[in-house]
């Protein structure tokens, strides 16, 4: 990819809406407060916990708090924790309005610049295409409108919206061209399975883009194709994938049910779509890519790590999303098991892995807390990845 | 402006406070916060731009690109400046974090006397 001097900032591709200075200062100021919060004012929860819920707890059942759910009915009504949830939701509002501003403000010229003439990829739409009840019912992580919702004829606002605030939410951590989930997959893949030479990969959920971009590279010989439920967020991917000098065959459906032929891909990867469903769709899209993988294909999903894997305060830390930031599906998606999932979807759950991948965007600049909890987005320094082999 | 985006996420806000009109006020703080984070910031274009000896216009600050020393520079300023508006959350957790210092010990002298085999003794 172009290979940039600045770490620090987001690259500026082509349909990357433009700020202008006061724009950009708001656009700073989310990200130093987000920044603030998670290093500085998050930390004062665990002592809130240690040194006043939990002793509360301990008192009132005559027992220390162990799990998950107890730490939550110690902590809901701590001052504190109450007083910093407040502060986060409020960051993550003002996210939305400070990337919407320069969006309203370039709109027309954002959506000519969507419309390209000779395009190296694709872009398929479908306006019948159901969007599905999970995304209809919130807009996912507060983002007013979600990765569906079009304000004008062959709008890409949301796109646009997204790819800016991804780059804040995420405080830069994952690079300039916000590729870290994706760099870091492909690291996964290429150290466990280092003989897979895709022909074809499908980026589940793909909405801008930016995950879908690196294997485009990874994998030089292989087709690469994105889908998701958003025009608005699939118009944008395939503007900014051909800014980018990229072939990426877009199109819009539902990974439960797509009109690919079966056996079509090798791979099959998501990047942080799986808590953004339900119970049954994702068993419905495991079904799915179980149909669309040639034997010996690869599907794998990156997430935040499983509650199991976390100690019961941080996995409450971590939990902070499902009730504050519209992410319903946040909880359950995180008690998942790979070969629980993989058996009950036509795979050999031996075949199954679960694993973490250390980010591969492992610059200083990144800044990380090394701590997975709510509003600390690629905090963690590393992402965990699970799926199974056909 | 060309078009309107949707200015509230669908689904139920949670409150966060007994009296709503809290969670407003805390929500208009911290806006007004952010703005003056913005204005400082367009001070500080106008004033690089007039050391530089450049034109000082309108379009010249609204065009103003901070290279990355700028942009580092005005990291560190509002690191300190959210210290400043947070004060009375920092307080706060100063004194939480002194309690639960102050608790570990005693939580270990109360497991050490009840069973000092556990405790390590």
């Amino acid at each position: 990819m172009t290979v940039v001097a600045d770490l620090k900032t987001q690259f500026t591709h082509g349909v990357l809406p433009v700020a202008n200075s006061d724009e950009f200062a708001r656009q700073e100021f989310v990200k130093s407060l987000k920044f603030h919060l998670a290093s500085q004012v998050s930390v004062g929860n665990r002592d809130a916990f240690e040194g006043r819920a939990a002793p509360h707890f301990t008192k009132a059942e005559g027992r220390a708090p162990e799990t998950m759910v107890d730490v939550r009915k110690a902590m809901q009504h701590d001052p504190y924790y109450k007083f910093w949830s407040a502060l986060q939701r409020n960051s993550q509002e003002m996210m939305w309005k400070s990337v919407q501003l320069p969006v309203e403000r370039q709109h027309d010229t954002l959506t000519a610049a969507g419309k390209i003439a000779a395009p190296r990829g694709s872009l398929r739409l479908n306006p019948e295409l159901e969007i599905p009840r999970y995304h209809r019912a919130v807009d996912i992580h507060c983002m007013p409108g979600g990765y569906h919702t079009e304000f004008a004829e062959d709008d890409l606002a949301n796109g646009a919206v997204y790819d800016r605030a991804v780059y804040i939410y995420a405080m830069g951590r994952m690079g300039p061209f916000n590729s870290d989930i994706g760099d870091t997959t492909i690291a996964y893949l290429k150290a466990n399975y280092p003989d897979l030479k895709p022909r074809r990969i499908l980026d589940m959920g793909c909405t801008v883009g930016h995950s879908t971009l690196p294997y485009c590279e990874a994998y030089p010989d292989a087709e690469v194709y994105g889908i998701d439920v958003g025009a608005p967020v699939l118009r944008y991917a395939h503007a900014r994938a051909e800014a980018l000098g990229q072939t990426v065959h877009f199109s819009q459906q539902n990974a439960e049910s797509t009109d690919f032929e079966d056996g079509f891909f090798d791979l099959i990867v998501s990047h942080i779509l799986v808590h953004e469903t339900s119970h049954t769709a994702m068993r419905r899209i495991m079904r799915e890519a179980h149909r669309l993988l040639a034997d010996g294909g690869v599907v794998i999903h990156a997430e935040t790590p499983p509650y199991r894997d976390l100690p019961a305060y941080d996995a409450f830390m971590l939990d902070w999303d499902t009730r504050n930031n519209n992410e319903p599906y946040w909880g359950a998606s995180h008690e998942i098991s790979a070969a629980g999932i993989a058996a009950e979807t036509g795979f050999d759950p031996a075949k199954a892995f679960e694993g973490y991948q250390p980010s591969a965007f492992e610059a200083e600049e990144a800044r990380r807390t090394k701590v997975f909890q709510g509003g600390d987005f690629g905090g963690g320094g590393a992402w965990y990845v699970w799926g199974v082999q056909k | 402006m060309s078009v309107e985006l949707q200015k509230k996420a669908k689904g139920e806000r949670p409150s966060y406070f007994e009296d709503p009109a809290i969670d407003k006020v805390l929500a208009i703080t911290l806006a007004l916060a952010g703005e003056t984070a913005v204005l400082r910031d367009r001070m500080d274009t106008i004033e690089r731009l007039l050391e530089a000896g450049q034109p000082v216009t309108r379009a010249a600050i609204d065009a103003y690109v901070p290279d990355q020393a700028v942009r580092e520079a005005r990291d560190v300023w509002r690191e300190v400046y959210l210290g400043n508006v947070l004060r009375i959350i920092h307080q706060e957790r100063e004194e939480l974090a002194r309690s639960a210092a102050d608790r570990r010990p005693y939580d270990e002298a109360v497991a050490h006397v009840e069973d000092p085999v556990a405790a390590g003794a």
